[in-house]
């Protein structure tokens, strides 16, 4: 036997730390059962999105111009996906719980915190761990994917990598608030629930908040299911993906935080208001980005092309006074086809809602109920429309320029595809749930054990 | 007399109103096998987790070669081997070990060296979670030997060991601290104590109530052939 080394424990190696992680979640029912239920469900959406797009195509030869609007973001990717999001809400926390939970729950924590490793870096593997589990995850929808392409389907590599950019993201942070319930958690039964209460939490706000106003409208847009949306319109949004990272470190920080049971309370609580109060400056540095970028192949949120230009020139601060309602259609409308687009190349504008807070029922006998007024450069102008149509002529007149002329050749072609989805239900009810499940097999058979000890009987 | 390594200097430790442990001190000397003898609630593993920094304590302090040694640098030299854990228990034995070993850089001679001193090859290419009590303690206790850290604090590391096993296991500690390392090791069964130790420290109700060897214990009370069992009656 060697003697003991000197006080300082060497600096540990990440390798054997992230393998061991991997192989923790792999070896466990969770991931496996989730890729099980996740095989029917997004294949079984995939083929009803197929259909209803074959369907939309068959309608496009007879009159093309509808072909323009038939978007496989919108018409397979987003419908795909959308039970991949379903499971990643309501399983993957279980999935991600275990990376933790199972540590806690059978004393090995004890073990882990004394490895050569820094607690944050622990944290991080565990994080890498959950994110190797998402990718894992990802494979029955990668696969639809591969099948609509194979059909000769349509894919924008730019806006299907920003809708798995979301979702990736999503994933994470779902794994990051998992972490730090288990971390906070005496089991896992009890981080389940604080995961889903942040989960199904989200699900709350979006359908009691929606198109709220003011500090009801603000705390809707912390709702997670919201911040999937902006990706699944095709736009890049530079605040969002600093948000939604900021809270991915500021949850896996928390989880650092009171992962360590000789910690004192005092301690742990000191630190997670620091932590918190860093995230809310972080996230609060977040919402001021402006910048973004409309990945999406039809442009759906920006202008015409020669708008953009034009629009970007508007040096002068330009006010818009909206009189509407938040929950009216009419706002939505608005919001959809002008607004968001004006805050995103206009440089200097402000929105003002005058009927924030108050409700259709209760604004709708005003007079000025629904009117538009644009300022610019000391004008002013009113319009009751909520076309961009109407918008940015208006725009322009007060600003002395003129419209710009439309460039040719700039429209989007769009993509019907009348395809036979029903090759993709025996690959996913079937095929895949069995290669899954020899994966599994696979995973579980024992290890080779080296020469030296089987040759003593150490192979079982 | 060998010099102390490691200081425990005015522990005290509290679960809300109950006291676990109160003014706590006793010193541990390198290559020595000290028994933290108690029965079960006097605060051995309290005692042994707040050493190594896995639990706050309300006062007192740890000292490594006499100097202040923080709780977040205690896992440098210390390592405290939890009673009844069965780490990583959907992974393969081997696997486990090789986590360790590799974790802690340690080369694959010792890694053998140490599986086949605990007796571990018949279980290498087992799950965690189907070994046998015995064999679960046997793969903690590796792990432990595996890491590089002069002490090791163990909660009873006999406990699952026939009497074949528990001399075994004594035998292999005895060696390997011949070799420097430390062993503080919490034992509830006396007799198992008084075989490997080579020092005790006397615990009831959160308090020392004697520390040194059984020579030590026995000229204080009086009784120069008592057994362990009666000078732990005696002094508690």
């Amino acid at each position: 036997m060697r003697s003991p080394d000197a006080v300082t424990v060497r600096r540990a190696p990440l390798r054997p730390l992230l393998a061991k992680e991997v192989g923790e979640l792999l070896s466990g029912r969770a991931l496996w059962t989730m890729l099980l239920i996740l095989c029917p469900l997004v294949g079984y959406s995939f083929f009803q999105a197929v259909a209803l797009y074959g369907e939309a195509s068959a309608a496009a030869r007879d009159q093309p111009q509808l072909a323009t609007s038939l978007s496989p973001l919108d018409g397979i990717l987003v419908p795909t996906f959308g039970a991949f999001y379903i499971t990643v809400t309501l399983l993957f926390p279980f999935v991600a719980i275990r990376v933790l939970g199972r540590e806690k729950e059978t004393g090995a924590l004890k073990l882990l915190v004394q490895l050569p490793h820094q607690i944050p870096i622990l944290v991080a593997a565990k994080l890498a761990a959950v994110t190797v589990a998402w990718l894992i995850g990802l494979i029955p929808a990668a696969t639809a994917l591969l099948l609509w392409l194979w059909f000769g389907g349509h894919l924008n590599a730019l806006e299907t990598s920003n809708l798995l950019l979301g979702h990736l993201l999503y994933g994470v942070l779902i794994g990051a608030i998992a972490l730090f319930a288990a971390a906070i958690s005496d089991n896992s039964a009890t981080a389940a629930i604080v995961t889903l209460g942040f989960t199904i939490g989200s699900w709350v706000l979006d359908f009691a908040l929606a198109g709220q106003s003011g500090t009801l409208g603000w705390i809707s847009h912390l709702s997670l299911t919201q911040a999937l949306r902006t990706f699944e319109q095709g736009l890049f949004s530079a605040a969002l993906v600093l948000g939604m990272c900021a809270a991915i470190v500021g949850f896996a920080t928390l989880a650092a935080i009171w992962l360590h049971p000789g910690t004192s309370l005092h301690k742990r609580l000191t630190r997670t208001i620091l932590c918190v109060g860093l995230a809310g400056v972080l996230l609060a540095v977040a919402t001021q980005l402006r910048k973004s970028s409309d990945l999406s192949e039809d442009k759906r949120n920006s202008f015409p092309a020669a708008d953009q230009r034009a629009l970007a020139r508007l040096k002068q601060p330009l006010i818009i006074t909206v009189h509407l309602a938040p929950e009216d259609p009419r706002y939505v409308d608005l919001q959809r086809n002008v607004l968001s687009k004006l805050e995103r190349i206009v440089p200097n504008v402000t929105i003002r809602l005058v009927t924030a807070g108050q409700s259709v029922i209760g604004s709708a006998g005003e007079e000025s109920y629904g009117e538009i007024e644009y300022s610019y450069g000391g004008h002013s102008a009113k319009s009751r429309s909520t076309s961009h149509r109407e918008a940015l002529p208006l725009i322009y007149g007060l600003a002395g320029i003129p419209v710009p002329t439309p460039e040719p050749g700039e429209d989007y072609p769009g993509y019907p595809l009348v395809a036979d989805g029903w090759i993709a239900l025996p690959w996913f009810f079937v095929a895949l749930p069995l290669l899954i499940a020899v994966a599994w097999w696979w995973n579980r058979r024992p290890p080779r054990i080296p020469a030296q000890f089987a040759k003593n009987g150490g192979q079982l | 007399m060998e010099a102390a390594l490691l200081e425990v200097a005015g522990i005290t430790k509290w679960y809300g109103e109950q006291r676990a442990l109160a003014n706590v001190s006793f010193d541990i000397r390198r290559g020595e096998i000290l028994g933290l003898i108690g029965p079960n609630g006097s605060g051995k593993t309290t005692l042994l987790e707040t050493i190594a920094g896995l639990l706050p304590i309300d006062a007192g302090n740890v000292l490594w070669q006499h100097s202040s040694l923080p709780e977040n640098r205690r896992r440098e030299v210390v390592f405290y081997l939890p009673d009844g854990v069965r780490p990583w228990d959907g992974q393969h034995v081997i696997r486990v070990l090789e986590f360790f070993a590799r974790a802690f850089g340690r080369p694959a001679a010792e890694l053998d060296e140490v599986t086949r001193s605990v007796g571990l090859e018949p279980v290498l290419g087992k799950r965690v979670c189907v070994l046998s009590k015995g064999y679960a303690h046997r793969l903690t206790l590796a792990l432990a030997l595996l890491t590089p850290h002069p002490v090791l604090l163990m909660d009873e590391p006999f406990d699952g060991f026939d009497i074949r096993q528990t001399r075994e296991i004594m035998n292999l500690m005895r060696r390997v601290a011949a070799h420097g390392r430390t062993f503080t090791l919490a034992i509830h069964q006396l007799a198992d104590a008084e075989h490997v130790c080579d020092r005790f420290i006397l615990l009831a109700d959160g308090r020392v109530c004697g520390i040194g060897s059984l020579d030590d214990l026995r000229a204080g009370i009086g009784q120069t052939t008592a057994r362990l069992e009666d000078v732990f009656l005696a002094l508690t």
